[in-house]
């Protein structure tokens, strides 16, 4: 009998970190970095060309950028695109029971496959803010749209992912999610907002004075959350999902045939 | 070692296997489910491999429940059927990471990938990328990681699926060392043959629950009361139902338009007596048709006949 020391959670952890970590450098990965930083790109591109016709620069083309472009649109691809090749790709590829079948820490296999997307798709959202400096963004605004960023995409890539873990279809549940009820509670009652995304990367990023509509402004009450109390927030929400992640793969019984029968 | 106290598994309405009870010894040797497609394989390998709780009764493996426990499992090792494989990674950089998942690291993480893929006869090619690999290297590279944390009870699900002859016989040479070595094997077929090479000792399966537990011989027994039937064609087929009545094994006979199709019992004693006659020049043949000698055709006697 072998009397080896069973993988710890950290072990377990690294184990697929690294294992995957291949992954990130293959299509998916590129297709993942691209997402924040090509918008960037061709607002430097268009700026640059304008410089050169001296045109004029609107001022605030950066938080343009930054709530309208980056955290509206390209952070929630990002998770929709980064979250199925977490802990759902072993399931739909039917790896999953090989890695069950080992006597490691089942509840942590889906936070060290998802911490790896994490980690990569945050580099480039950073290369991405950081970009809107030469949109005119300052050193002060690029640290908090970088935390900003970074937080959100820790929370709603672990809200994929639980979706993904609990939904066969969870992808699509996130899109409807992330881009419809975002938009939509614009005209509910203003704390409604708290149960957005977007409330907390603008209580952290800051104003988004340029991009708000006067209709906007008028429709809804305007509030707003302290920034190191929505950091925690979607920190902890994060947390939190990751934590379901792992319970749910723990308590599920998934045999050979992913979740489905096979005899 | 192994027990099964009346385990049965449900998948919601369907009973993929029905109470089941049987025991393996403590000792190394290798145990053949041999079953034609849906008759619980599977079923009863997830049961064992821990990756299913039985609906009811009860699974102990080296004397605990093997679900979610990693204590068993650090003492299992699983070769799933099926072509399923990680996207994207290569043989080694996969085995580094379930060897990792099985507590290994360093050094003995190292010699114990050169030694599983030195067994399975992978040590040059297991730096491909999966898409670039056979199906029968990418199974012995899940037989590899089965082997990496020297498990004492391998499972094996249907491994010899997609692989060919060379390999089959390098991993049945492979089976037959671990469990000299002390090592509990339960490989499921549905072909008799491929079992029958590695291992006396059968469960076999039908329909979800166990059919009858024996050796090779005593299934080969049950095998010969089978009728097989077969067809030969021939230039005068009368000629050849006139030769077939006189044999004692026949048990029923239909004309075909250019053949006789008969029904024999042991035909492990009535083939050389065909192959005789042919020979001599007695019977004039042009082909000879096997109809039924697939194993679900057996399985179906065996229960019609309770055996």
């Amino acid at each position: 009998m072998s009397t080896r020391a069973l993988p710890s959670p950290v072990q377990t952890m690294q184990a697929v970190a690294r294992g995957y970590l291949p992954r990130v450098f293959q299509v998916r990965g590129w297709v993942l970095a691209a997402i924040p930083v090509l918008p960037v790109l061709l607002s430097l591109a268009l700026t640059a060309l304008l410089r050169l016709k001296g045109d004029h620069i609107p001022s605030g083309l950066y938080l343009m950028a930054f709530h309208g472009v980056l955290a509206k649109f390209m952070l929630p691809i990002m998770a929709l695109v980064a979250a199925p090749a977490g802990i759902r790709e072993d399931i739909e590829q039917r790896t999953i029971p090989l890695m069950l079948a080992r006597p490691s820490t089942v509840w942590m296999l889906p936070f060290g496959k998802g911490l790896l997307w994490f980690g990569w798709g945050a580099i480039w959202l950073v290369v991405a803010c950081a970009g809107l400096l030469g949109l005119g963004s300052s050193p002060g605004d690029f640290l908090y749209q970088a935390l900003a960023m970074i937080f959100a995409y820790w929370a709603i890539l672990a809200f994929m992912s639980l979706l993904g873990l609990v939904f066969k279809r969870g992808t699509l549940w996130g899109a409807l999610y992330l881009f419809i009820w975002d938009p939509l509670v614009r005209i509910f009652p203003g704390n409604l907002q708290r149960i957005t995304f977007v409330h907390y990367i603008e209580s952290i990023a800051g104003t988004r004075s340029s991009e708000v509509a006067a209709s906007q402004l008028l429709a809804q009450e305007q509030i707003s959350t302290p920034v190191v109390l929505a950091i925690l927030i979607l920190f902890g929400f994060g947390l939190a999902c990751w934590a379901l992640c792992g319970w749910k793969l723990q308590a599920t019984a998934m045999g050979l045939a992913g979740s489905e029968s096979e005899g | 070692m192994i027990r099964l106290e009346r385990a049965s598994l449900r998948y919601g309405d369907i009973l993929g296997l029905s109470p089941t009870s049987f025991q393996l010894p403590e000792n190394g040797g290798i145990t053949g489910l041999l079953g034609p497609n849906g008759a619980g394989k599977s079923s009863l390998i997830q049961l064992l491999a821990g990756l299913l709780p039985p609906s009811g009764g009860e699974v102990t493996i080296f004397g605990q429940a093997p679900f979610r426990n990693p204590a068993v499992l650090a003492r299992i090792g699983l070769v799933p059927e099926g072509d399923r494989f990680p996207v994207g990674l290569n043989g080694t950089r996969w085995l580094r990471m379930m060897g990792e998942l099985s507590g290994l690291s360093g050094s003995e993480l190292d010699t114990a990938i050169q030694r599983s893929l030195l067994a399975v006869g992978m040590e040059t090619r297991a730096q491909l990328g999966f898409s670039s690999m056979s199906k029968g290297m990418r199974q012995r590279i899940r037989m590899a990681q089965a082997l990496l944390h020297e498990p004492d009870l391998l499972i094996l699900d249907e491994p010899f699926n997609g692989m060919d002859p060379e390999a089959r016989l390098i991993l049945m040479d492979l089976m037959r060392e671990l469990a000299l070595a002390g090592k509990r094997i339960i490989v499921s077929s549905h072909i008799l043959g491929e079992v029958a090479q590695l291992t006396e000792r059968i469960l076999l399966l039908f329909r979800g629950r166990l059919l009858a537990e024996g050796s090779v011989p005593e299934i080969r027994e049950l095998l010969d009361r089978h009728p097989v039937e077969l067809r030969v064609a021939s230039e005068d087929a009368r000629q050849v139902a006139r030769w077939a009545v006189e044999q004692g094994e026949l048990v029923a006979l239909r004309m075909e338009d250019g053949a006789a199709v008969l029904a024999v019992r042991n035909p492990r004693d009535f083939l050389p007596k065909l192959q005789d006659a042919i020979a001599t020049g007695q019977l004039p043949l042009n082909a000879l048709d096997p109809l039924d000698l697939n194993l679900d055709a057996v399985f179906q006697y065996l229960t019609k006949d309770n055996a």
